[in-house]
């Protein structure tokens, strides 16, 4: 069972980091009205079409990540301790506040990406939307490293 | 947008409550107030008080961050009045949570001296 969490955890995660990317690329720049490189395609998507599956689907992935936790708090983070890899330890402390905070940051990013929103809100959506992409890929990293982390440091 | 307006001031808060009811956690371990319960995982129970580790286990705290600083949050952002909610800037909204980032950041470099 708690491989299936792990392993839903993660497509979520993905899910959740595709969504985050597209918007953090696509509010960087104005769009090009003449896509021709990938890059161009890739920031030229509707942007507000993603804010509501952005927003389900952070918080799906921490009440998923949530459920996971005791079993990482009993099982990893002793071996983790018992191996005396304090910063393995530390990456997975940052990664639970950085969840926290961007489970607060929703409600303002929705109130941001509202359709009609204020003019002053369009350099607010920019910097919320990369800082919650920058948690969400911090997030993603740090679970990914620590779920392989016999594999990476042996 | 002033309909909404109560929603910056729970994303203001939200965060920095949670980030205060950790960081007094560990200055003050003692207390009850920065984690009102805790979860101990190798015995699956909820606790309000603190329970030996010898016999428990060790505790989970985050759960308690997170609704204390929901249930703050909630509380503060229905009962301030709407038009001084309509006078946060829109810049503080994230301004705010990006200093948090680096406060946390700071705080944690414990674990990597």
């Amino acid at each position: 069972m708690i491989q299936v969490l792990v392993i839903v955890h993660a497509l979520l995660a993905v899910g959740l980091l595709g969504a985050l990317t597209h918007q953090a690329f696509s509010v960087a720049r104005a769009s090009a009205s003449a896509k021709h490189n990938i890059v161009d395609r890739f920031r030229g998507v509707s942007s507000p079409a993603f804010t509501n599956t952005i927003i389900i689907l952070f918080i799906v992935t921490s009440i998923c990540g949530g459920l996971l936790y005791p079993r990482y708090r009993i099982d990893v983070r002793t071996t983790l301790e018992d191996l005396q890899l304090r910063a393995a330890n530390g990456i997975f402390e940052i990664k639970e506040h950085f969840a926290a905070v961007g489970l607060g940051l929703l409600p303002v990013y929705w109130l941001a990406w509202r359709p009609g929103a204020a003019a002053e809100y369009v350099a607010t959506r920019k910097y919320l939307t990369w800082i919650l992409a920058f948690l969400a890929w911090w997030n993603f990293l740090v679970g990914e490293v620590l779920n392989n982390i016999k594999g990476l440091f042996p | 947008m002033s309909r909404y307006a109560q929603f910056k001031v729970f994303s203001i808060l939200f965060g920095v409550v949670y980030t205060l009811c950790f960081y007094l956690q560990g200055a003050y371990p003692l207390s009850p107030w920065w984690a009102p319960f805790r979860y101990y995982p190798a015995i699956a129970e909820w606790h309000v008080e603190r329970q030996p580790p010898e016999t428990a286990g060790p505790a989970i705290l985050w759960y308690a961050w997170l609704a204390e600083a929901f249930v703050f949050s909630a509380l503060v952002s229905v009962v301030v009045p709407r038009r001084l909610a309509d006078r946060i800037s829109a810049g503080s909204v994230w301004i705010i949570p990006a200093a948090l980032i680096v406060v946390i950041l700071v705080y944690e470099r414990r674990w990597f001296l």
